[in-house]
């Protein structure tokens, strides 16, 4: 009795631990046969091999882009929506304006990573993403926004207008350990802004800058004779939103070889810290940095007329999301006004 | 025994099996999880080297291409190289564990017009040679083309992020090379990993001898009231807080302590101070567990033959209880490595490659917060940085078994003899 109870109870751990394996393999292979709409096609996708499922659910997503709006997709929509401490949220909220309306429904995620995976498994979700997210790797789609698609020229062009400002702000003049810490300041600010090196490195990274306004560094170095001096001992420390963490890190790498092999310090927290830890009432704290960023324009209460030099050094478009096979192709503003503050609950609601 | 009997203890017995099996698979699944999808990025170099890449940019003298002859494609570089004929170099593209794309020089010929950079950047290195040598990740060339027009192209230029149309362009539409700007290999976990290991040391320090001493007071020295209860019950309350909360007292109430070594902003001591206080009623807890069981027969032996009460406590007491202090160690060192919350707060999550105790740092799960906090969470990573912390827990779990066999079998030998 007791050897079989026990053979029993391996016999069922190991099936369990050989459908998590099984599970986890599928997770290496290409996402396309990840996360089927339906659960007939679940079922389908195993038997068959990779190959012709593939055939199979481009087929399928064929037939559903065909039906004209959201016929085929109806029932409640999944509202998700970004943690209060989003900068993304923040944009989003003020840009379609129904900021505190958001409905007790939605779900709420913890970064613009989750969003994706989230909405990517759930054929009724929508939700919101920077456009520098892989739609297609989170098996996402992006919807245009009042007719314009969100691509890069339309943000700059300002045609597309779910878009969010990259803003820094630097500590105040006089407010530095030494001289040569807030004059490597302002050339990096420099740097940051105008130089078609520096302009270059954060759209390498997904920022949306106007590349054709930018000024070779050789031509803005005259300035900032510190550049020409050795800066390895001087450490310029960065704090603010999370969002913007790439596109400075791009900027901040290209400078150092410019500017005398200065080291750097990113401890980047959230927009809120950005303007605290430069500006408000945490400079002088553990957490002090030079220059803080925020995903958003700086607020109201966030004074930032101190600092040598704020404002925005790129723009990052908000992109509506919904799950890839999703029928819907374009967002007004008033729709997603009634999705987000819930007054459009079902699918087949959304004209 | 009645059938009934029989039937219920039966039905227990099978729900023991039943709680343990499911803990194995909950276990082996985890592990399953995390190996399957970090095995892959993990590997020596991602240990050994830097996160910050060294940044090199050097200029070139002018070249006249037309005394170099075209160069010839060595015949053991791999198929996905693209070899530029014109400038004697191979590029590949990749992807690296961070998930940007690179592209990386795999071979220079030695004849090249690239061999002789100067490096233009100010500071002691300044002027010297540089070649774009093997290794060596390109983020941007400038050129000039026909018209004389400074151009460039690279993963930092608008234009050549790939292998291919770089090699392209340098072919067919350069002249001469005027700079370039490329950096070493970086994103590794080498500064994690030792900012890890020294907060271990420092809170150790810290937390070791006032746990063991808190505990050896409350056990054999403190007298049994009220108030002895209540420092004990105040101090098992203690482990009942959420880190996050002791992360925000570190940050107000010790960072005043840190200022007085001069330290300014967040430091790996001050995270150290705060893990310590977190470690102080686990550290007491284990220690007062192993001093309860030492039998009491051996103090009395101690003490009847004329030994004081501190001899009897450490010749007596504590080296019978070490087993018991070596696990709290234990457990506080995996405490250690798996905190994030506090640390966040106190030692921040810059990633530094020197990290030093009165500097900033990244401990390696605070590293995961950062890999995870991103717009493009990496699970990857993450999941490869969650080996190297079950692997570092691993052997000091082994090592601590090997010791405490070591140090009782010592002990048991003359008794034997």
């Amino acid at each position: 009795m007791k050897q079989m109870k026990k053979i029993l109870v391996l016999v069922l751990s190991l099936i369990m631990v050989m459908s998590a394996v099984a599970a986890c393999g599928g997770n290496d292979e290409p996402e396309e046969t990840e996360a089927p709409e339906t659960e007939a096609e679940a079922v389908e996708v195993e038997e068959e091999t990779d190959a012709e499922a593939e055939v199979e659910e481009e087929e399928a997503e064929e037939e559903v882009e065909e039906e004209p709006a959201t016929d085929g997709l109806s029932g409640q929509i999944n509202v998700y929506s970004r943690d209060a401490a989003s900068g993304t949220r923040d944009g989003f909220e003020s840009v379609v304006d129904f900021e505190d309306q958001l409905t007790d429904s939605a779900n709420e995620v913890a970064s613009n990573g989750e969003m994706a995976t989230q909405v990517g498994k759930d054929a009724q979700a929508i939700g919101y993403v920077s456009l520098t997210t892989d739609f297609e790797a989170n098996n996402l789609k992006a919807v245009n926004y009042e007719g314009a698609v969100p691509t890069e020229e339309n943000v700059l062009s300002g045609e597309y207008q779910l878009s969010r400002p990259f803003d820094f702000a630097t500590r105040a003049e006089g407010d530095y350990a030494s001289d040569e810490e807030e004059q490597l300041v302002k050339a990096f600010v420099a740097f940051l802004t105008e130089s078609q090196e520096g302009l270059e490195a954060v759209a390498s990274e997904g920022g949306i800058v106007d590349l054709e306004a930018a000024t070779p560094w050789d031509e803005l170095k005259a300035d900032h004779p510190i550049v020409d001096q050795d800066n390895s001992g001087i450490t310029i420390r960065t704090g603010g939103s999370t969002s913007v963490e790439k596109t400075v890190r791009a900027a901040l790498e290209a400078f150092v070889p410019y500017a005398g092999n200065f080291q750097f310090e990113m401890d980047q927290t959230g927009s809120g810290d950005g303007w605290k830890r430069v500006l408000g009432d945490e400079k002088d704290g553990p957490t002090s940095a030079h220059i803080g960023f925020a995903s958003r324009h700086f607020k109201d209460e966030e004074d930032v007329s101190g600092a040598i030099a704020s404002g925005t050094y790129c723009l990052d478009a908000i992109v509506t999301v919904v799950e890839a096979n999703n029928p819907i192709e374009d967002f007004t503003q008033q729709q997603l006004f009634d999705i987000f503050t819930g007054a459009l609950e079902n699918w087949e609601d959304v004209q | 025994m009645t059938r009934r009997r029989i039937i219920n203890d039966k039905i227990k017995e099978a729900l023991t099996w039943l709680s343990s099996g499911i803990s194995a698979f909950v276990l082996i699944a985890i592990v399953v999880f995390i190996f399957s999808r970090g095995w892959e990025t993990l590997n020596w170099d991602l240990l050994t080297t830097g996160y910050n890449s060294e940044n090199l940019m050097a200029d070139f003298v002018h070249v006249d291409m037309n005394e170099f002859s075209e160069f010839e494609k060595p015949s053991n570089l791999k198929d996905d190289a693209v070899f530029s004929s014109k400038y004697g170099i191979a590029f590949v593209d990749g992807i690296d564990a961070n998930k940007e794309t690179y592209t990386k020089v795999v071979y220079l010929d030695e004849s090249s017009p690239l061999q002789d950079g100067k490096i233009t950047t100010a500071g002691p290195r300044q002027g010297e040679q540089l070649a774009l040598h093997e290794g060596l990740y390109l983020q941007k060339i400038s050129y000039l083309d026909e018209a004389g027009d400074k151009k460039s192209a690279g993963q930092m230029s608008p234009e050549g992020k790939e292998a291919s149309e770089l090699v392209a362009i340098l072919d067919n539409q350069s002249v001469e090379i005027v700079d370039f700007y490329a950096q070493t290999e970086g994103g590794g976990l080498r500064g994690s990993i030792i900012t890890t290991l020294i907060l271990i040391g420092i809170t150790l320090v810290i937390a070791l001898p006032l746990g063991i001493f808190a505990a050896i007071y409350l056990n054999e020295l403190a007298p049994k009231n009220k108030l002895t209860s209540a420092i004990r019950s105040s101090i098992e309350l203690l482990s009942g807080v959420p880190s996050i909360i002791f992360g925000l007292m570190g940050m107000t109430m010790l960072f005043p302590i840190t200022q007085l070594f001069g330290i300014d902003g967040q430091s790996i001591t001050l995270g150290a101070m705060t893990l310590a206080v977190i470690l102080l009623p686990v550290i007491i807890r284990q220690t007062e567990e192993a001093l309860i069981n030492v039998p009491n027969g051996m103090r009395m032996a101690s003490l009847s033959l004329g030994a004081t009460e501190f001899q009897t406590i450490y010749k007596v007491v504590v080296p019978n209880a070490l087993p018991g202090i070596l696990t709290a160690t234990l457990l506080s060192i995996s405490r250690i490595i798996g905190e994030s919350a506090a640390l966040i707060f106190t030692v921040g999550t810059a990633i530094t490659d020197n990290p030093a105790w009165n500097a900033k740092g990244t401990s390696l799960a605070v590293h995961i917060y950062t890999v995870m906090g991103g717009e493009q969470p990496n699970f990857e990573l993450a999941s490869a940085i969650s080996i190297v912390i079950l692997t570092i827990v691993l052997i000091l779990n082994v090592s601590v078994k090997v010791i405490t066999y070591y140090m009782t079998k010592e002990k048991d030998e003359p008794a034997k003899a």
